[in-house]
Parts: structure tokens; sequence; C-alpha cells
């Protein structure tokens, strides 16, 4: 919105979402209109709570409010954290020690007996995050149907709690074989913890993950514990930080799975933060969906290293079961985001064999291409696009950053022009070509995997490096729709505000179908609603401010089944309608089973009764139904161009030719982009190639139409 | 924005000329290297796409889920341009189903056909493996081939799962497939595919996991055929030179970086029956300049065991070798094998003549011709070859239930260490040489919850991995106590209970595998080849896995990473002192961080360094 409309708009029941990146920190404000107003502040990695404030400082003045009349009108803020992403990724996590049952110390180093990367065998081993000396064994046996083989032997517990204290551990994660069938030795240690007054971050495996397979429950307990207490001082902080400030709304932390919790259950279940902030990228792919009325969409965000894709199917970002990030295994439902080795620093060089690649290694943000001139010396993909004119040396990042074109040509020439016997424009095209090809095909498999032809899908692409491929992208794949949001810049904060409040737990349930009875499920839902209740109920979901109190009522539950054949591991979640009531299983279960099954796999097994293993529900409370985000024509930074902004671009592609350049805040609704042409914005450039047209949908985004189709 | 679109006009000629001097080979080259990149990485796209039609539509666990099959892109006359990084020793052997394909059917393909083919004696490694292969066809012209090779859970023969130490012969393993068309000009052969079927006991999963095959190559075909549409055969024909010559030039430079030399490695199998010698492959390996070959001539004779390898699995496993060796680098291809010369006798056990069983070729076999390259070039590329890894000893049980109800059950945990290197200590629990950490081990809860077993113990096997500078990997002790109804049979197979993982450079051997049957408190050793045993209720099966072989001298081993050692119990304070004399010196307390930030660096900059993590 423009500043007039901004300070004439009638603000009030504001939701504001905070997105904290290695760059920028990202503030999108929305109201129960659904009118959105965005900025961004540089962010402070030292202490990221000191960005935001920063940040919300520059909202209110954005807003023509004072700060503390923006926070009176403020219902709430939801905050999208990379503190567990870093903290697992820097290995810089809090000192954890385990008690686990007597003859299992090693669960965690023994990895299942598995490794990545099949020919590599000279990489050093990955201590887990639980070293040995820090894992004890206690006393205490169960059975595989919850019967005690051998009682918890409490005098012993005792001293293995006081030998972890002594080791100077930071938290502790009880994970007992069987706990999920039975908690009672779990649940008993941590109270003899409590016993012992020890106040320390205490993880019980079974609360983490009520399913089977002890290494999955003890390595997610573990990379809860390892990225916990860090997550826990940071939000502490900002709470506070807020409150010096005088904001009194309650804050809200975007899950991994695209929902909500709570600060501080949040902070219990640092977990389900290790993917935050994309997944708000996902949700947001799901608020075009909507707003576009499509129920298919695959979005990709290529940044500095990495390129991630999501999928939007039925209109939900879909989900995975598992995470691994590289030795690392989490094994809580997170909305599921390939990740591609390949961004704008992704690093471009001969093989042995003198063959162009592209990645997958990357020079990062630092020393980062060649042409930011921090010490960069190997070619990257943002070098071969400013050498094709692709990118503006001088208002790049809206002139925030000066590129070295020199620098950028020198390398490329020496790197790869000259030995392979090509101009320095055709080696960056090169360059280019490759990573719209590697984009495509790692779009095209995320596609595959759901079953899912990806011609069906309209492509959006967000993140400072992916607009200039996405015409490209879509063209290899015969997608004839390609979407560019205005909002690309905030895109993850955006999605923040579409997102509802949502608590998930799960039970093994473990039985054919056939032999399944309406009256077994229905308990066991009950028994998962009862729990989830009592969270609410314990947990700040509201802080009291909005829609009344912390009533049960407005939480509404989704039921599923996880199923699959017996023999299987792998499993297909299927939800629960609403009226089965007393229904046999197999009337509401079978026939979704067996389609679900044959879009992923192509067959069924017709003789054989699906098996169901797990029971999930999850709670939500809808707090964004209402007043969804509305991007418009007017929405993003609304920023006029930097004063150097050139109209006329002299770019190659294949030979060098003079096409026009326009600023994306400067077109309005209905503008239409004939091809060849750049857009460019404050935090990205769209290149819209010969024969695609581009224009200017109602929701501000600019829509490519591809050459094949247009 | 795509190349084809945007042809670079005006000095097309030079490219040529440039081409022919920078990629070189001598070859006549006729592509630009830009098109060059894009279209090998395409071929890769489209190799990875047969991957996936695979695991969505095949039906057994084996492939949708462990996923032991690989697929390929084969140039026209059957030399491998890229594959979907899978099963290692699958990869160089492929190329010698699809040889043989061209063979017995050669002016008699044609476009939208499918082969099928099993057959150790026709190009393939053992009967398990079935490959599918389709050709495609350009202007009447063979240009390309995309081969999906699949582990089926069960092909017929004495054994179900097709693994039968008593075969004596090849018609004991399965049925066997020699080049045969599936699919003819585009028509599915229901006959042909009810009677292999039929000769399965799983006849509805084997038709599933043939058809996904079919569906699979058939979907990289088309993909192949918009490469050729959009680039034209003449750019394509020189694009797929250019991929064999790059991979060629790549393993010809490692290899120039290499000490030239005649070395000998050996590697011993545990002995075929009591009483008998190890069985030794030797490997004979004159490393010179850019090229190397191996020997293997003095190879024992083919035996009347499921052990014998293939020639098409004994060069895979080189190739597999070589390429632990090089690091594994992008780009291997079948040029990366010109530089390597594989010598065999016919009729000696890693080149048998028919009917030599061969079932087991694959896993032990195929380790013990990677360890005996390895252990050969302990001189020539000191820094690249590993340490011996366990082998592979597996129990099968059979008996009966809490409940009274038959089971089978194999192990699948608890696999051994593997070697260190000279850079790091080995990894523990990795297991076997030819599919390192492969595929997961099922859970102790899922097992207990499935089987009358208790689990008592699952942990490191401390002392286990070979003492070095670089310190073997440790093995593990997984102990289970049998809960069934009744007396049941335990079948031990494998290797390794008597053989060590090698120590190389000095340093010391892993632990061999020693597993037990602990009756009333009374512990019996279990063999490898062990027959006829049971386990009576109450009995406990104690296994103790391999540890890896150690790298370097144990005297050069840094003092923290001894302590460390200890302090972990990896290492027992006793085997310390006798291996490590330099352990009291040269320790403090805080040492212990700085050796873990360590630890991550070293693989940060391995990952600087192009080393992979995937």
């Amino acid at each position: 919105m423009k500043t007039s409309q901004i300070i004439h708009h009638q603000w009030g029941n504001m939701r504001i979402g905070v997105d904290i990146g290695g760059t920028f920190t990202d503030l999108v404000a929305v109201d129960a209109d659904g009118g959105i107003v965005t900025t961004k502040t540089l962010s402070t990695p030292q202490d990221p709570s000191e960005g935001v404030v920063q940040g919300l400082l520059l909202l209110a003045n954005r807003l023509g409010m004072t700060p503390s009349q923006m926070y009176e009108r403020t219902e709430l803020m939801i905050h999208g954290t990379t503190v567990a992403t870093n903290t697992l990724a820097q290995r810089n996590g809090a000192h954890v020690g385990l008690l686990t049952t007597l003859g299992f110390r090693d669960v965690l180093e023994l990895r299942e007996g598995t490794k990545t990367g099949r020919y590599d065998l000279h990489t050093p081993f990955p201590q887990p995050l639980i070293r040995r000396p820090d894992r004890l064994e206690i006393v205490e046996r169960l059975r595989h149907d919850g019967r005690v083989e051998v009682p918890l032997d409490e005098a012993h517990v005792l001293q293995q709690i006081d030998a972890l204290r002594a080791r100077g551990v930071e938290a502790v994660v009880v994970g007992l074989l069987h706990s999920h069938i039975n908690p009672a030795h779990e649940l008993r240690v941590r109270a003899l913890i409590q016993q012992r007054d020890w106040q320390v971050y205490t993880v019980l495996s079974h609360e983490i993950l009520g399913s089977e397979g002890e290494y999955d429950r003890f390595s997610t307990a573990a990379v809860n514990a390892y990225v916990g207490p860090r997550l826990d001082r940071y939000l502490g902080r900002l709470e506070a930080r807020l409150r010096e400030a005088g904001a009194r709304f309650p804050l809200l932390i975007m899950q991994s799975t695209g929902g909500l919790l709570p600060a501080l259950e949040a902070a219990r279940y640092a977990v389900g933060c290790v993917t935050s902030g994309p997944a708000g990228g996902a949700t947001a792919t799901a608020l075009y969906a909507k707003l576009l009325g499509v129920d298919r969409v695959v979005a990709y965000d290529t940044g500095g290293t990495t390129t991630d894709i999501s999928l939007v199917d039925e209109g939900k970002p879909q989900e995975r079961r598992k995470t691994e990030l590289e030795d690392i295994k989490i094994a809580v439902p997170s909305i599921d985001i390939q990740v591609v080795a390949l961004g704008g620093g992704s690093i471009a060089r001969l093989d042995a064999g003198g063959i162009l690649t592209l990645g997958p290694d990357s020079a990062g943000a630092l020393p980062g291409p060649v042409c930011y001139g921090r010490g960069g010396e190997q070619v990257t993909l943002t070098d071969a696009n400013l050498v094709l004119g692709y990118l503006s040396p001088t208002t790049f990042l809206g002139g925030r950053m000066q590129l070295d074109l020199a620098r950028a040509k020198a390398v490329i020439r020496a790197q790869i022009a000259e030995p392979l016997g090509l101009t320095v424009e055709e080696a960056s095209l090169a360059v280019n070509a490759l990573a719209s090809s590697r984009i495509a095909s790692a779009v095209r498999t995320t596609a595959l995997r759901r079953g899912l032809d990806p011609r069906e899908l309209t492509l959006l692409s967000f993140g400072g490096a992916g607009g200039l491929h996405t015409a490209a992208v879509a063209n290899e794949l015969s997608i004839p729709h390609a979407l560019v949001p205005r909002e690309a810049s905030v895109f993850s904060a955006l999605g923040f505000l579409a997102a509802d409040v949502r608590l998930d737990a799960q039970s093994p349930f473990g039985k054919l179908l056939s032999d399944a009875t309406p009256e077994a499920l229905e308990a066991t839902f009950q028994a998962l609603e009862k729990q989830l209740r009592e969270r609410m109920a314990a947990g700040d979901f509201d802080g009291g401010k909005t829609s009344g109190s912390a009533n049960n009522d407005t939480f509404s539950f989704m039921r599923y089944v996880d199923c699959r054949y017996r023999r299987q591991i792998s499993t297909l979640a299927l939800s629960v309608p609403a009226d089965v009531g007393r229904q046999t299983p197999v009337d509401w279960v079978l026939a979704p089973f067996e389609a679900k099954y044959r879009q992923y796999y192509g067959h069924v097994h017709a003789n054989e009764s699906p098996y169901i293993e797990t029971c999930r529900v999850s709670a939500y409370r809808m707090i964004a139904g209402g007043s969804l985000p509305r991007p418009s024509d007017h929405g993003a930074g609304d920023l006029p161009p930097p004063g150097n902004f050139a109209r006329v671009r002299r770019v190659f592609t294949g030979e060098w030719i003079d096409i026009p350049g326009l600023w994306f805040d400067e077109l309005r609704e209905g503008a239409c982009v004939e091809g060849p042409a750049l857009v460019e914005s404050t935090t990205t450039t769209v290149f819209v190639p010969a024969g695609s047209t581009a224009r200017i949908d109602a929701f501000g985004s600019l829509s490519i139409q591809s050459e094949q189709r247009a | 924005m795509t190349l084809s679109a945007h042809p670079i006009e005006g000095n097309g000629e030079a490219h040529v000329e440039a081409c022919a001097t920078s990629i070189g080979m001598g070859d006549k080259v006729t592509i630009d290297p830009i098109t060059l990149s894009v279209v090998r990485f395409k071929l890769l796209a489209v190799a990875e796409e047969v991957v996936e039609v695979m695991t969505q539509a095949s039906f057994s666990p084996i492939l949708n889920q462990s996923r032991d099959f690989s697929s390929a892109v084969l140039d026209g006359v059957g030399q491998l341009l890229t594959q979907a990084e899978r099963v290692p020793i699958h990869m160089g052997a492929l190329p010698f189903a699809v040889k043989r394909m061209l063979e017995a059917f050669e002016g008699d393909l044609h476009p939208g056909d499918v082969i099928v083919a099993n057959d150790p004696y026709w190009g393939g490694s053992h009967l398990p493996d079935v490959t599918l292969a389709a050709p495609l066809f350009v202007n009447g012209e063979l240009v390309l081939w995309v081969a999906n090779r699949a582990h089926q859970g069960d092909i017929g023969g004495i054994s179900p799962g097709g693994y039968s130490p008593s075969a004596r012969e090849i018609w004991h393993e399965g049925i066997r497939i020699p080049p045969m068309k599936l699919v003819a000009k585009g028509v599915l052969r229901e006959d042909l595919l009810r009677m292999i079927c039929t000769n399965s006991r799983t006849p509805e999963d084997m038709r599933g996991d043939l058809l996904a095959q079919m569906s699979s190559v058939v979907r990289g075909v088309a993909r192949g055929a918009e490469l050729y549409d959009r680039y034209g055969t003449r750019v394509m024909t020189a694009a797929c030179d250019a991929i064999l010559n790059a991979g060629e030039r790549a393993m010809r430079q490692q290899l120039s970086q290499w000490t030239p030399g005649v070395y000998e490695g050996v590697s011993l199998m545990d002995p075929q029956r009591a009483g008998e010698a190890p069985l030794p492959i030797k490997a004979r390996i004159t490393l010179s300049g850019d090229h190397v070959k191996v020997d293997f001539s003095d190879c024992a004779p083919q035996v009347a065991s499921f052990i014998n390898s293939p020639l098409a699995n004994t060069k895979a496993a080189v190739n597999v070798a070589f390429m632990y060796l090089s690091g594994g680098q992008d780009g291997q291809n079948e040029g990366s094998t010109r530089a390597i010369k594989v010598i065999t006798r016919p009729g000696s056990i890693v080149d048998p003549l028919e009917p030599a069983p061969v079932t087991a070729c694959t896993t032990l076999t195929a380790s013990v011709i990677i360890e005996a390259v390895m252990r050969g070039l302990e001189q020539a590329a000191p820094t690249r070859v590993v340490a011996g890894f366990a082998r592979r000893f597996r129990l099968a049980i059979g008996g009966t239930d809490r409940v009274g109800k038959r089971f089978i059950w194999h192990t699948f945990a608890n696999r051994g260490g593997a070697g260190g290197h000279a850079r790091a200590d080995g990894w523990s629990n990795l297991g076997v040489v030819h599919n390192p950490g492969g595929s997961p081990s099922p859970s102790v809860e899922r097992t207990e919850a499935a089987y009358p077993f208790l689990i008592e113990t699952y942990a490191l096997r401390p002392d286990s991995g070979g003492a070095g500078q670089y310190r073997g990997g440790l093995g593990g002790i997984y102990i289970l106590r049998y809960e069934g109804a009744s007396v049941a049979s335990i079948t031990p197979t494998g290797d390794g209970a008597e053989i060590a993982p090698y120590g190389l450079a000095g340093a010391q051997d892993g632990q061999t595998h020693a597993y037990s049957i602990e009756r009333a408190g009374v512990e019996t050793q279990l063999g490898a080849k062990d027959a006829n045993l049971t386990l009576q209720p109450g009995d406990k099966v104690i296994c103790r896995s391999a540890g890896g072989g150690g790298y370097g001298l144990a005297a050069r081993r840094d003092a923290a990473e001894i302590r460390r050692d200890i302090d972990y119990g990896y290492v027992s304070e006793a085997a310390a002192r006798a291996h490590y004399p330099q352990i009291d010196t040269g320790y403090d307390e805080r040492s212990h961080g700085n050796l873990a930030d360590r630890d991550h660096k070293t693989a940060e900059s391995d990952a600087r360094d192009g080393g992979r993590h995937g």
C-alpha cells in the first residue's frame, strides 16, 4: 500500500508475521480485512530479538502510528525462527545426557547401521548429538505389549541422575524401550529428576513421538534436547524484549508442520521448529493456491546455497513423516520440503573430465560469489547471471550492494571460458542454462514422487535467485503458467499469517483393517483428544488476549489413520471423515487407501487387507480463517526504484540485445510485459524471455504464460 | 531460454576446433561444451526418472522400500553413459547384459522392444538380478538404451529368496532367462511374462515388479527421445562420445597421481568346509601411468558352491573398488573403465564356466574382490585405500512363535565395523564393503513385537576395531533370547568367522565375527558353515560382529584420541596399554572439546574439497 493509503486505512485486529533470515528480518502486518503492509530490516545475528524490535518500530512508522498504538491494535505476533535450524546445522547446541534401558546405551551411535553417500568411504564418523559418556543405562525393562519385565530400580536411577548432573549436562533425554506403549517408567524418571530439585530441560521420548522404533524416538528426542535450551532462552529473551517495549500480545511460533504453537509450548517441543522458516514459504504457497482457485502448485525458492521445493496438493502443503538432515534423523511430521544444493552461490567448474558442472558445493554468503568482492575466487551462478546482464551491478538488492562485473568476467574467462574455447558470455549462458535444468529436474522429481504430472501444476517461484530461471523452468517442464508473487521477498512471513494454531498427538494402533472395530478406533482417538485438551489447558495458547479465554471449544480436531500393507515400512496418511460414526472402518478406509496407494505406486494389493499402524489427531485453532492476507498490486514495500535504475538493459541470450528493464513495484494490475524483458525489485529479478508474456494479476503477482502455450 | 532455441551463431566452427583440443583424446568432437554439459545432466535426469517410476510402481518391499535396483542410460552399442546412484555392484555389470542383448538380437531389434535377461552366462551377475532394457531408435538407427536392473524377491531354485548354500550348479539357483523380448514392437508378451512368474514362489509380486521395470524403461526411452528431438542425432552422438571420453580422462588423471608399479593384493575367504584352507582371491595389479591392469589369473578354480563370480560381476567389483578409491566423483561412466583392464582365467572362481552356481557373488565374493584390489594398492595410493570391513554373516532362525505360528527370521542388524584409512577412524556398525550402510536394520521394538525374541543387548563391541593410527570401526554385540513355543532351527551363512578384516599400513586387523549359542550358562561357538543347529526356548544367541581393520602404526595414534577411546569405552584400558605405548603422554582434559571440534572441521573441509555427504 502507498503511504497515504496505509495511513488512512483503519488498522485494527492486526496480526504481525516476523521471519528472521540470515541477512534480513522481514515483517508483514495483516488486519481483519486482509490488508497487508510489509517492511524489512537488517538481521542482528548476535541477538535476533534486537532486529525484531527494530523492525516493529519501522512497521509502526509505516503504519503512521506510535509503537504503542500499533501494539494496542495487534492481536498476536507469529514468528518463524531459524534458531533451531542453525543450532543443528552449526552443531552448537546443548550438552545433552541420556538415560536409557540397560543394554541399549548405543542406539543413537549404531544409527540402524546406515550411512549416506555410497561411494564415499572417507568421511569421518559423525558423533551422535549425545556422546557415549553422557549416555547412561538404568535398570528397567518393558515388554513389547507394555508389561513390566524388570521393574524400575529407583535407587539406581537416582545415582545415574546424579552422575549426569555431575557431568554438567544442560538437558536430559529419557529414552526407554517400548515407552510408546507404556510410558510409566519414563514418567517416573522425570519425577525422580524433579525430586532431586534439578531444573534441567527434560525430554521424554514418548512425549515427543508416540510410535514404535527406538532409534526414531530417541533420535528425535535427542534433537529436541539439543536445540531446546537455546530456543527456550531465545524465545524468553524475545518475549521479555517485547514486553519491555510495551507489547502485550501473545507470541506464536511457526512449526515445521505449518501449524503454530504458543512460545512456551514451542520451546518445549523444539524439534518442531527445525524447518520453521521454509514451512512459512509452503504455507504462503497454499495461500496463493487458494487465492488463485487452483488445487496444485509447486513452488521453488532459490536462495544463496539451496533451492527448496514444496508441493501444494488439494490446497494443502504436502507433509512427510520423517526428515533426515545429514546424519540426524527427525521422525516427526513436517511439511515436505525437498532441498536441492543449488543457489546463486553454487560453484561452476570443469570437472576432472573437462565438462562444465554446477554445484553441489557453494560459496555461500561468505566468501560468496566473486562479484561480491568478499574474497570469492570460484565462479558462481550469480557471477554468470551478472555477466549475462540479468543482474545489474549498480541496482542489485535495490542498490544495497555493488557488484564487481570485471572480476566476475575475469574469473569466468580463466576458469571456464578459455579452457572450453568459449567467450565469457557463452560460458556464462551455459552456467545459467545448467541452473535452469537442475531446478526443473528437481521440480519434476518432486511432482513425480507424489504421483503428479508436472504439466498439471502451477509453478510459483520466490527467493532471490529464482526469478531469473522461472520461465525457463516452466518451459522445460511444459508448465503453462508460472507465477512470481510481489510479496516474494517476505514470503515466509506472509505464510505465517495464513497458518493456524496446531497441536499433534499420535498413538500406535497396530491392527489389520479387517480386525479393527469402530469402538477401538474411537477409544484411541478420544484418548488422544483428551491428551490434546489437557496440553491446551496447560499451554498459554492465546495469552487470554484473543477471542475470549483458552476455551477448548475454539479448537477443532482432525483425525488421521496411518495405513500400510503389513510387511511394508512406510505409511500413507488418511484423514478420518467427520461422519464415520459407528461405520465399520473397512467402509471408509479401504477405498481411499487404495486410491492413494495407486496414485503413489501405480497398483494395489487387492487381496491384502491394509494395516492401521498409527492413529493421529491434529488440533487446530483457526486464527487465520476470517482474515487471510490478501496481497494486491499495492503490496510489498512499494518502494520506488533506485535513482540509477536503468530502463534499458543489455543482456546476452546468445547474442547481445537491448531489452526493457521494469520496476516491479511500478507495475499495476493488468499491466502486460512482453518478453524479452527484465522485471526487477529490491530482492529479485525476473526474466521474461522472448515469446512469453507476463501480466500483473489481481494479487499483484507477475503471471508468466510460457511461450508454448501463449 | 533454451540453448537449442538460441544456437550460438557465427563461430560454430571455432567451437569444434576448440573442443577437439580441450576435451581431447584425439576424437572428432562436433559438439559445443555448453550443450555437452546440459546434455550430460539431462541424461542423468533420465536415469533418475527411471528410478522414480520404479519406486512408485514396484510391488516388493525389497524394491519399493530397500530400493535394491539401479538404472542406467547406455549408448547405442551398450556403453554406460550415466547411472542413478543405487546399488554399486549393479552398475559396472549392466553394460555386459546390454551388450549380450545386442548380440542375441542382432538385426532383430525394433522400436518398442523391451528385452529381459538374468542369466550370468548371458552377461548377468546372479539370477535374482533381472535386467530389463529398451532400445531407442531415431530414424531407424539404434542410438540409446535405457536399462533397469532389479533384485527380485524370488526366482525359484532350491531356497526361497535365491541364496542356496547347497546349490551345486546354476540350475539349482532358479530360473535362467537368456535375452528375450518381453515386449515386441510395443506388444507385451503375456505368455513369456506368465512363464517367468510361474517360476517364482511369489508370482504376483514378480509380475508387478517386472511390469514396474518395464514401465520405467519405457518412460526412460520416451525421455531420451525428447532429447534426440531437441538436439538432433548428430549432436547427441557427439555428446555421448564426449561424455565417455571425459569419464576416461578423469579416471586416467586419477590413476596418474598414484605410484606406478606392479603390486599384488590377496584377500581370503573363510574355508568352505571344515579342515580346508582359506580360499584366496589374488589380484596382480600393474599400474603404469594413466592406466592399470588387474590380473586375476592366479585365482583358484571355480568351486561347486554359490561363491563363484561371473566375469560381469568381477569386473563390476573391480570398478566399485576404483570408484571408492577415486572418491566416487560425478560423471562416472564406462569411459572410466577404459583405463582399467581386467584379466581373468576362464574356469576360475572369478570367471566361472557354466554350470557353476553364483548367487553369493554380488555380496560375498564382490567384497573379497574389492578387498584384493584395495590391498594391492596399499603402496600405490596410500591416502585412498581403506582397511578391511566386516563381512556379511547372517543367521536365519525358523520356528514357531509364542502362539504356535511358524516364522522365519533373518538378521539384518549388527553389521560390523568399517576399516580406517589415512585420514580417519572407520565407522562403527556400518558393515559390508559392497554396500556400506545401504539398508537400515529393523528396530528392536518391532523385532520383539513380531518375533518370539527378547533382545537383551544391542551395543558397540569394545576392542573389536583394529588398533592403528586410525582405528577400525567397532562391531556390535547383539544378544537375542529365543522365547518360542518349541525348538527352532538356526542356520548361519556368511563369512568372516575365521578371516579377520585386514589392517593396512602397519595397523592391526579387526576382531573376527564371534557368534555363539548360550544354553544353561554354557556358550558354544557358532561357525559360519554350521548346519542342522537348533535353539531351545530360553537359549541365547550372542552375536559379536567383526570390527574394521586399522590404518597406520598404532604408535602414531594421537594420545588424545586414545584417551577419548578409553573414556568412551571404545577401547578398554588394558587393550589400550597393550597397543598404544604413547598413552601416558600429552593428554589433558581440555583436548576433549578440541578433538570434537577437529572432527567437525575435518568433515567441513571434506565438504569443501568436494567430498560427498549426500
